[in-house]
């Protein structure tokens, strides 16, 4: 046992000893099981795109595009489809009729009234004052 | 300068009004924190009786009592300690917004679960007395029912897609659970048992509730672990504190832990390795990836089944398209409340007699370098990757440190510092994908080691 800390009360001590053949087992066996189940999904959902575009290219020859169904690339790319969204966002968010674009500023005309007279609005004291 | 040093003057000042009030405090109520005054100090149940004492003495002992009650009498330095250690976790959450989520919940659940109080005074009032409104909301953590709903929400929130699309990076959300089974050993030789070391192990997965699932099944402080020479059981430790804390911690350290060991594993031209960008994935295979996920990962480790079923239930509400209504409540509503009440009462667990024991300062070690580890795992891997794979299918291994599943941190901490390098080098929907693959992996490693240990 080899001591190498000791934090009072309490004493830190290092016992290789403790780590038998089931704590292995379990480290060894986990770490395996844990890359195994990772695994076994990269192999499922590495092939699986060949499996979909097999479908696809069933259906483009079907359709008689042949030339289509023999790219070996089927996907697009990320960047090619946030492109694309991008591009359909705008278009559908600008929909709307055409407009003139001609922006004209009308004068109002203002009428004379007594009512919306300044001299009438205002006393003869403040009147003299100003 | 001078503003700095009169900011501390003033809280060393706060902190020794604290003790001198509650020395004397203390030295009126006659009152040790550890003899309680409730026997002495309980009203009679015959108030009326010709036997009562003077009126007077009845109205200074209620005082007494009442003083004996309050935090200055019971204060313990145990106390202060937690209390300064809440008010750093709100203080990181405020000024630097690491993790705000989490840590304001924890912090001010470690205020609330360590203002002293007399214990044992039947007011129910502490997280560990039977009846105590904390006692119900804490049930959900001692037996493991929160984290599974956290991770129902992470799933509907959670897009798979670049994983889908590049599911090779899988393979490094595996090789960072290596910090778990690592850190296994390390506490089985620091005298821990082998329940509790497991349980101390997940924190490497740095997945918050992972390791609060499986502290409350191996390291509940309920189960036993054998019996003395005269027969009386022994129990496994209750970690559950020390380590939901500690994992929590490590999480919203993530920006401060990883760049070093991500620098010092990699060389300037690995860093500045562009990747393919990732294809677009199809609806079919999003729909796909939680079912197949589901059914491959728990037929290996069933034990995982609360975790990975929640996960991929949860995906499958948002990638279904039919359930939207559902998935919002999931990511939005349900994981928030879930998250309040789990920060809390995990804040709360700290109580101080409980936190502050010797084990606590090893689980933190252990922590740190598991956390250290896992992220190292997760580079060296991606750096082996590299010898087999063409020019083009490079990966950077800044990538791999995302391994470790604290979701999004690490893979935003891949980012920053592929930005820093090159700023037109984008790595964040690259370091998504082993981000989201480590919580796939510190689930299964969570189950295994249930399955090995209960």
């Amino acid at each position: 046992m080899m001591t190498f800390l000791r934090i009072h009360p309490l004493t830190i001590s290092f016992d290789l000893s403790a780590i038998d053949w089931f704590a292995v087992t379990v480290a060894v066996a986990g770490y395996v099981t844990v890359f195994l189940s990772l695994l076994a999904l990269y192999y499922v959902f590495n092939n699986l795109p060949r499996l979909i575009s097999l479908n696809i290219r069933k259906k483009l020859r079907k359709q008689g595009r042949i030339k289509d169904a023999a790219q070996s690339d089927l996907h697009i790319s990320g960047e090619v489809g946030a492109a694309i969204s991008m591009a359909l966002f705008f278009y559908f968010s600008e929909m709307h009729d055409k407009e003139s674009e001609v922006i004209t500023i009308r004068r109002t005309r203002k009428e004379y009234s007594p009512w919306s007279s300044r001299i009438y609005s205002l006393n003869p004291y403040y009147r003299k004052k100003l | 300068m001078n503003r700095a040093v009169r900011k501390i003057w003033t809280l060393l000042g706060v902190i020794g009004v604290l003790i001198m009030v509650s020395a004397g405090v203390q030295a009126i109520s006659g009152n040790d924190r550890n003899t309680p005054v409730q026997d002495s100090l309980v009203l009679q149940p015959d108030a009326s009786s010709p036997d009562d004492p003077d009126p007077s003495d009845r109205g200074v002992q209620g005082l007494r009592k009442f003083i004996g009650y309050t935090g200055f009498a019971n204060v313990t330095p145990g106390h202060l300690i937690m209390l300064a250690v809440g008010i750093v976790f709100i203080f990181l959450a405020i000024r630097f917004e690491y993790e705000p989520l989490l840590l304001i919940p924890i912090g001010t659940g470690i205020l609330i679960g360590n203002v002293p109080f007399m214990a044992d005074s039947g007011l129910m009032l502490g997280i560990y007395e039977e009846g105590s409104v904390m006692n119900y909301l804490y049930f959900g953590v001692k037996t493991g029912i929160y984290p599974p709903l956290i991770f129902l929400g992470i799933g509907a929130m959670t897009d798979f897609s670049s994983l889908i699309s590049n599911p090779r990076l899988m393979l490094l959300g595996a090789a960072a659970q290596v910090g778990i089974f690592i850190t296994f050993l390390g506490a089985l030789s620091l005298g821990f048992h082998p329940a509790e070391a497991g349980a101390i192990g997940i924190i490497g997965g740095a997945d918050g509730p992972t390791a609060i699932f499986i502290s409350s099944k191996l390291a509940n402080g309920l189960n036993i672990i054998g019996h003395t020479p005269v027969g009386d059981p022994v129990y496994v430790k209750n970690l559950i504190g020390p380590i939901a804390i500690a994992a929590y911690s490590y999480m919203a350290l993530v920006p401060v832990i990883q760049p070093p060991i991500m620098r010092l594993l990699t060389s300037r031209r690995e860093r500045l390795i562009r990747m393919k960008p990732p294809r677009s994935v199809s609806r079919l295979e999003k729909i796909m990836f939680p079912v197949i996920g589901l059914l491959l990962t728990t037929f290996i480790s069933p034990s995982a089944l609360p975790l990975l079923g929640m996960l991929f239930f949860g995906n499958l509400l948002k990638e279904s398209g039919v359930t939207r209504r559902l998935a919002d409540t999931s990511r939005n509503a349900l994981i928030d409340i879930v998250t309040i009440v789990l920060g809390l009462t995990v804040g709360a667990s700290t109580q101080a007699d409980v936190f502050l024991i010797g084990e606590s300062v090893l689980i933190f070690v252990l922590g740190a370098v598991s956390f250290m580890v896992a992220t190292a795992g997760g580079v060296i891997f991606a750096k082996v990757m590299n010898l087999f794979l063409s020019q083009e299918k490079k990966i950077n291994p800044l990538v791999g440190a995302a391994g470790v599943s604290a979701v999004p941190d690490s893979a935003r901490v891949v980012q920053i510092m592929g930005l820093r390098e090159d700023p037109s080098n984008h790595l964040l929907m690259h370091a998504m994908a082993p981000n989201v693959a480590g919580v796939i992996g510190s689930a299964v490693a969570a189950g295994i080691l249930l399955s090995f240990l209960l």
